[in-house]
């Protein structure tokens, strides 16, 4: 265990001591030093100083935040779902090892399903229940360069199950990741370690190819059913050609990751993907996209005895058009899902096999009123195999009455589609009786949200920027279920739930020093949820999710010198109602130290001051709570090294 | 355990404030810009009448950031047998004996001004600005994912009469222009 009295002195010194470093290294980032480099090492060199310029105003009528690649290594974090907790309008409560809920907007739990989650155009969502199995999904994140996280619907070109919000991961174009990387590192309870080459390919080519292992030893919590040990192995490659007008990109994935539970037997995931995108500029400034890809997923889970092999085969094209001041955007696609359960003692799906096909339109119009207003309006079609065509609209407005101000507001009416969870589930003693608790959900229909959302971006000097949004959705149609009544009727899902969720949210930057940068994220939100008239669901509310009412975070970056960085995260989150989970305050710290150009050694601490708290209790079958994981305070030591 | 939260917080966060005096921003875009417009001057060949200066001058309009940078980098260094040296320009009074100047965003506007004039005395216009390429700079700075990387276009450099080495072409990120 760490002896707490020590960390904060230990800390400060090597932060001032930074100096230090920098007569004993080999001189890097000052001036004179990169004077001895070549132009080609020059121009790989990445401005790593917490930069002064101001990110421009985004025009973006829409609550987007951005992590950037910089917030994400200075974060000192080692997976997707850790990298999520640098967006303030998220919720991300850990579960255990590999188990999180995340949402935005309330609605969280690990089965979490108004979310749409992108990796370069690939959504990573599963038509099982219309979530994110996060121990299956992972990038490297050395070469992310960025994640968009948009609340809200975020607008036409996003589709069902953007309810919530979009998650957009975007990974670097492989002619920006050239050269060898490898970054190896341990802690507890961490193990991770990711290699990278990327190389020319021809004229206009470049490829890179990555590997990443990842362990998480969960040896000091008991084995509680999300505590255990877990090890995910991933990799990948990716080409890009750049052909004048022309834009190609092939891109493919495949990982295995399995947990050690003694007891019950280990869960075990794997996977691939394989991506391919044409981008072409016209010259009358049109533009055109195409995409398709294929994703195979496997999932084998002793515990709920459950397994599930899922291929998804998709493709679509977008398609943009500048007219004078104005523009129009329109797109079509199309999805296949094979599907192929394999039922458990008590789980099963009915039908085992089922083939599911989306199709899907949208059309976007961008009206450019006057000098300062710009309407966007659009709507989506899709057509899925449960509920037939569902129509979303959407409406939204941007007034710029300045060059560094933007409010904006929307309306717009999205929809949650039926996944295999809402109408095939079943619960029973198989093989005799596969229905005998839950009987599936034969009339479940979409979940239908209607959103207005107003928001203010401003800049009002060059240091400083913030973002407020207001937001109320209005819910109808929410999943439900029905009391069993045994051996005569079972359960079966249904939709009796409606319900508001409204709050707001926002974030702030502000460049104190040429070096200092602070950024703060709050987020506060009530629900309210009823049953309607004549449903007798006996678990009402919990089910749909458990929000805090409010949670806010601190960051600090400071470039010591040259060669040391050093971070500072505070955040909080509130009480979880239902199961109720205390509040907690943690603080991660990361220092960083570069005694060469091509090196950066650094330590990062989880919940430095904490040696563990619950941050979500889960409702197991029957209405009780399961026990819950504590998630305990992690140190890790990392060498990143650029060739 | 109050207090170590306390005392810790109160370091991480004001510590910065303490060690202002001596700052360094770390490696900016101002610093790399300066470091490359130094580097250009190994790739250059000028037309005679500013080979016959006695040092290489390298003007810099619209940014003290940049100016600075290289007035940290310059002394003692040569190109041959001459010094370098540096100095911010009123855009009204830019000087006869440029080799190399450096026009700032800010200042980008003016390069339509400007260019005729420069490009009539052999002066190797830089920017950092969209389009500029077009208007008559010979390199142009683009940022590309956190790096510093420039544009050449070989029709401003043959109307400055200014040779480029293909060393310095095979590094760009773009010519413009190939014959």
């Amino acid at each position: 265990m760490i002896r707490l009295g020590i960390v904060p002195a230990t800390v400060c010194v090597l932060a001032f001591s930074g100096g230090v470093f920098a007569a004993t290294g080999i001189p890097a980032a000052d001036a004179v030093g990169l004077v001895d480099l070549t132009l080609e090492q020059l121009g790989n060199l990445e401005i790593t100083s917490v930069s002064r310029q101001p990110e421009r105003l985004g025009d973006a009528p829409a609550a987007i935040y951005v992590i950037t690649n910089d917030d994400i290594r200075r974060a000192g974090v080692n997976t997707l779902p850790e990298a999520l907790r640098l967006a303030p309008n998220l919720q991300v409560a850990r579960l255990g090892s590999a188990s999180y809920a995340i949402s935005s907007r309330g609605f969280n739990n690990a089965l979490g399903n108004k979310l749409l989650v992108l990796i370069d155009g690939r959504t990573v969502y599963t038509p099982l229940y219309s979530g994110v199995f996060w121990d299956q999904q992972d990038v490297m994140l050395e070469d992310v360069e960025r994640i968009e996280v948009i609340s809200g619907p975020g607008g036409t070109t996003w589709g069902t199950n953007a309810v919530n919000g979009v998650i957009n991961v975007i990974t670097r174009s492989a002619s920006a990741t050239q050269g060898a990387l490898v970054s190896v590192g341990g802690g507890d309870p961490e193990v991770a370690g990711t290699f990278r080459y990327g190389g020319a390919l021809g004229a206009s080519g470049h490829y890179r190819v990555y590997g990443k292992q990842y362990q998480y030893n969960d040896t000091h919590s008991s084995k509680t059913l999300q505590g255990y040990d877990w090890q995910r192995g991933q990799g990948g490659f990716r080409i890009d050609w750049d052909a004048g007008a022309d834009d190609f990109t092939v891109q493919g994935d495949f990982y295995e990751g399995k947990s050690e539970e003694f007891a019950t037997g280990n869960r075990r995931v794997s996977g691939m993907n394989f991506l391919t995108r044409w981008d072409r500029v016209f010259d009358n400034g049109q533009n055109l996209r195409i995409q398709a890809y294929y994703d195979h997923t496997e999932r084998e889970d002793p515990l709920l005895d459950f397994s599930d092999v899922m291929d998804i085969f998709d493709i679509e094209m977008q398609h943009g058009i500048p007219i004078g001041r104005h523009g129009l955007l329109w797109g079509a696609g199309y999805r296949l899902a094979k599907d192929d359960t394999d039922p458990g003692f008590l789980v099963s799906f009915i039908p085992e096999e089922r083939n599911l096909h989306w199709l899907t339109a949208f059309i976007q119009a961008q009206i450019s009123l006057s000098e300062e207003v710009e309407l966007t309006a659009g709507t989506r079609f899709e057509r899925n195999d449960y509920t037939g065509w569902e129509i979303l609209p959407s409406v939204r407005l941007a007034w710029k009455p300045s060059e560094s101000q933007l409010l904006w507001a929307a309306i717009s009416r999205t929809v949650r589609a039926p996944s295999r969870i809402d109408r095939d589930f079943h619960l029973g003693i198989l093989p005799a009786f596969p229905s005998l608790f839950i009987a599936g959900g034969p009339d479940f229909r979409s979940e239908v949200a209607v959103v207005n959302e107003l928001g203010y971006r401003a800049q009002p000097n060059k240091d400083f920027s913030f973002s407020v949004t207001a937001f109320h959705h209005d819910y109808e149609y929410l999943r439900s279920g029905h009391v069993p009544i045994p051996f005569v009727q079972p359960a079966f899902v249904d939709n009796q739930m409606q319900g508001t969720v409204y709050g707001i949210e926002a974030w702030a930057a502000y460049q104190a020093t040429p070096s200092w940068r602070l950024s703060a994220g709050l987020s506060w939100m009530k629900e309210d949820f009823s049953l309607d008239p004549g449903s007798d669901d006996p678990d009402g509310a919990q089910d749909l999710g458990n929000n805090p009412m409010q949670q806010w975070m601190l960051r600090s970056s400071w470039q010591v010198s040259d060669q040391c960085q050093f971070d500072v995260i505070v955040r909080h989150v509130g009480e979880l109602p239902d199961p109720k989970v205390d509040s907690y305050t943690a603080v991660d710290a990361r220092i960083a130290w570069t005694p060469r150009h091509d090196l950066e050694i650094s330590l990062t601490a989880q919940n430095l001051f904490d040696p563990g708290h619950v941050e979500f209790a889960e409702v197991g079958a029957g209405g009780s709570v399961v026990p819950p994981t504590e998630i305990e305070r992690s140190i890790f030591l990392k060498l990143l090294w650029h060739m | 355990m109050r207090k170590s939260i306390a005392l810790f917080l109160f370091f991480a966060l004001l510590s910065p404030v303490w060690a202002q005096g001596a700052d360094d921003p770390g490696l900016t875009e101002s610093r790399l810009k300066a470091v490359f417009l130094y580097k250009f001057t190994g790739f250059i060949d000028w037309p005679d009448t500013l080979k016959a200066q006695p040092s290489i001058n390298i003007g810099v309009l619209g940014s003290e950031a940049v100016a600075n940078e290289l007035a940290q980098i310059l002394p003692g260094r040569t190109v041959g047998s001459r010094p370098i040296t540096v100095r911010s320009v009123d855009a009204r009074d830019i000087g006869a004996d440029l080799h190399i100047l450096f026009i700032a965003k800010g200042e980008s506007w003016r390069l339509t001004q400007l260019a005729q004039s420069l490009q009539a005395r052999g002066v190797l216009i830089t920017t950092e600005s969209d389009g500029a390429l077009n208007q008559g700079s010979v390199i142009n700075f683009v940022i590309f994912e956190r790096r510093v990387k420039f544009d050449i276009s070989l029709e401003s450099a043959e109307k400055s009469h200014i040779k480029l080495s293909s060393r310095l072409l095979d590094v760009a990120n773009k010519v413009i222009g190939a014959p």
